[in-house]
């Protein structure tokens, strides 16, 4: 984290520095259990998608089974865990990203990312500030600090005023290092967020701070804004192509503030099914999409989020177009612009999902071979594997966990991407 | 009704700090013709008929049409004192006649409690600003801007003035427009949601002349917030029009121009 990260700081003097990849364990840890026919009915999964279906036992067992699974994959050698949150939405059971992450510090070895706090939404930045100060010494350094700005639903699940959304994402943020990095007492009188007296006892215990992400699905804004801060920037579930224009993008403001971004700048969060064979990984990563649950039929998106697949639950015309994008929440701009076309529905079916990269299916072999092509592309130096979803069983999923630990990722860890070595992009498996 | 369709003066001009997208059209009187959270589409039937007998002057507030939006704008009142600023950059004679539709309603509800030297009447129509205490103000933003649009409208199928200007395949442009309407909207209305929790009590000192407008089939702000406005402003009067929802000034607009033109004084 150059500039204002403290853990796996290098200087940020080359892009040709090979890295040693770190992998992440993901899953939204959704409430799978809804009954599709009710989903089928409502036409949405979130927002208005009626909580009396929501039974308290079912959800019990399920954290179990959830949390069981990101230990495992501490055991099978993954550096970390991911955790994020959302609202009013099947799609992720995680109400608190930091309520999720403090579970983790005690079932986990390695790191913590949260991507992340959604700061808009609140109206306090300082006791976010307090709570991550407090997950980084309980868990004794290992939180990366995510943030995001919400999703447009997120917005109107806590009345969040969307056309204030990037103004409150950046003074939040603002007023949140400055708590870290500044002694206290300080007064903070700004435009969204009036503080008189800024003096949080806990301090993180990384320094300057846990280093920071940003994350997005596609927002050529939020990578503009990544890359001036000159923060990691990870790539929420999106296609290959995109992944590597959204690594462009970042490069060209690197380039124009005189500066050379490392693969530590670049994370990738991208579906992944590994099981034995290929059939097998191909037929559970359907779970991945929702397919399985009778959903999702008419096609993906650039991005799983965007459309809220797998355990989100796509419907046949996706999530409320009004909801995922409420007033202000994205400028004319970034509607318009060449990403927007990428954001919009992935029309394909999920073969094309597979050759798009908008899920990494495969035995270890082909895998192995898919994510070296994926290395070669885009450099990431984080892979956030996004290993479970929807109604894959406790037992699948486990054997994933083991295989990435296991088989996959001792294979990519020491794979220098051909953007460093110059060498022939590793072919993509037919 | 000849005329209907001419442009009246259609004009780009810069006051109140910002650029004013202004139509205005007719002689005598002023009447400042204040817009809701939809916007103002045109010079509307309704305008040209109320231009018989006055000099109606309806600008486009700012974040709307072509008006520039100033950041600092972030509530109903900071518009309600920029229409003052407004009128003052524009030479208009105070006290004057005020209409206000919807959110404009509001805001000339506003205008009357910090500012009641500036209004001589005032005509709230279809107003936001209350809280109803029968219903619920519609949530705009739980839906797309085509089925606020059209939930505005009783019977949008029948009316011309929703045909005139609605009623065509939106464009991208079109689209664009109503997307800033509701962008300006969330920045003054969001919270709490189309009303003011301090209008109510001010609205106890207010003694402008005031008459209450309300489509009776209003889907978007109920009924009772107009009995709401009624109860707060003494001496105001509530009238209904049948067949009507939430945008009398288009839907009716022969019955809405004759009960302002009798209230004003034709």
């Amino acid at each position: 984290m150059p500039e204002t990260g403290s853990t796996n700081s290098k200087p940020a003097r080359s892009g040709m520095v090979p890295v040693t990849r770190q992998f992440f364990y993901f899953s939204e840890m959704g409430y799978n259990a809804y009954p599709t026919e009710v989903a089928e009915q409502y036409g949405y999964t979130n927002l208005l998608f009626p909580n009396s279906i929501f039974d308290p036992d079912t959800a019990r067992d399920l954290w179990q089974m959830f949390l069981r699974e990101h230990e495992f994959a501490s055991e099978v050698g993954f550096d970390g865990s991911v955790c994020n949150e959302h609202h009013n939405s099947v799609l992720s059971m995680q109400a608190s990203v930091n309520v999720s992450a403090a579970v983790l510090t005690q079932r986990i070895k390695g790191k913590i990312a949260l991507i992340g706090n959604p700061l808009p939404i609140h109206d306090n930045p300082v006791r976010v500030a307090e709570e991550i100060a407090m997950l980084d010494l309980i868990s004794g350094g290992r939180i990366i600090s995510g943030f995001v700005r919400g999703t447009g639903v997120e917005q109107l699940s806590t009345n969040a005023n969307p056309a204030y959304n990037r103004e409150r994402f950046e003074e939040a943020y603002q007023l949140i290092l400055k708590t870290w990095t500044e002694p206290g007492p300080f007064r903070w009188e700004g435009k969204h967020y009036h503080l008189r007296v800024v003096n949080p006892w806990q301090l993180p215990l990384q320094k300057p701070h846990p280093p920071v992400w940003a994350a997005s699905i596609l927002s050529p804004e939020t990578i503009r804004w990544a890359a001036k801060q000159r923060i990691t920037y990870l790539v929420l579930g999106s296609a290959l192509e995109a992944t590597a224009t959204c690594r462009e993008i970042y490069h060209e403001i690197a380039e124009q503030d005189g500066w050379t971004p490392t693969a530590e700048h670049l994370g990738y969060l991208i579906h992944t099914c590994v099981m034995d064979t290929d059939e097998e990984a191909f037929e559970q990563g359907r779970h991945h999409y929702g397919i399985s649950t009778g959903l999702g039929r008419t096609g993906f998106s650039a991005s799983a989020l965007t459309h809220g697949t797998g355990s989100a639950g796509s419907t046949a015309s996706g999530p409320h177009p009004e909801w995922m994008s409420p007033p202000g929440y994205m400028t004319k701009q970034a509607k318009a612009g060449a990403m927007a076309t990428q954001r919009r529905k992935f029309e394909g079916t999920y073969e094309d999902a597979n050759r798009a990269g908008l899920i990494v299916t495969g035995g270890p072999e082909t895998i192995i071979q898919k994510f070296k092509h994926i290395i070669d592309r885009t450099d990431p130096g984080y892979f956030v594997f996004w290993a479970r979803e929807g109604k894959k069983t406790h037992e699948a999923t486990m054997r994933g966990i083991e295989l990435l630990g296991t088989e996959v990722m001792p294979a990519l860890r020491d794979h220098v991407s051909a953007l460093v070595t110059g060498k022939e992009v590793t072919p993509w498996p037919e | 009704m000849a005329g209907v369709t001419d442009a009246p003066t259609e004009l780009l001009v810069q006051a109140a700090g910002i650029d004013v997208e202004l139509r205005r059209g007719g002689e005598g009187v002023p009447v400042l013709f204040i817009h809701g959270e939809l916007g103002v589409p045109g010079w509307l039937e309704s305008h040209q008929r109320l231009a018989n007998s006055f000099d109606v002057i309806v600008p486009s507030l700012p974040g709307y049409g072509q008006s520039t939006r100033p950041d600092w704008i972030m509530g109903a009142r900071d518009v309600a004192a920029w229409i003052t600023w407004l009128a003052r950059d524009l030479d208009i004679r105070t006290p004057v006649n005020l209409v206000g539709c919807s959110l404009g309603g509001w805001i000339a509800a506003e205008i009357a409690t910090i500012a009641p030297q500036f209004v001589d009447k005032m005509v709230l129509v279809g107003a936001m600003g209350l809280k109803p205490e029968k219903g619920e103000i519609f949530d705009y933003f739980l839906e797309s801007g085509n089925v606020g649009l059209t939930r505005a409208f009783h019977r949008p199928d029948e009316s011309a003035e929703y045909a005139r200007f609605y009623g065509k395949e939106l464009t991208p442009d079109d689209a664009d427009v109503i997307e800033q309407h509701r962008e300006m909207t969330c920045r003054v209305a969001w919270k709490p949601y189309m009303h003011s929790l301090t209008l109510a009590p001010l609205l106890s000192g207010v003694e402008t002349e005031t008459l209450i407008v309300w489509g009776a089939e209003d889907a978007i702000a109920p009924l009772d917030c107009g009995e709401r406005y009624r109860q707060a402003i003494a001496g105001s009067r509530l009238v209904t029009i049948n067949d009507c929802g939430h945008m009398p000034e288009m839907e009716k607009p022969e019955e809405f121009a004759a009960l302002i033109q009798e209230f004003f004084g034709a």
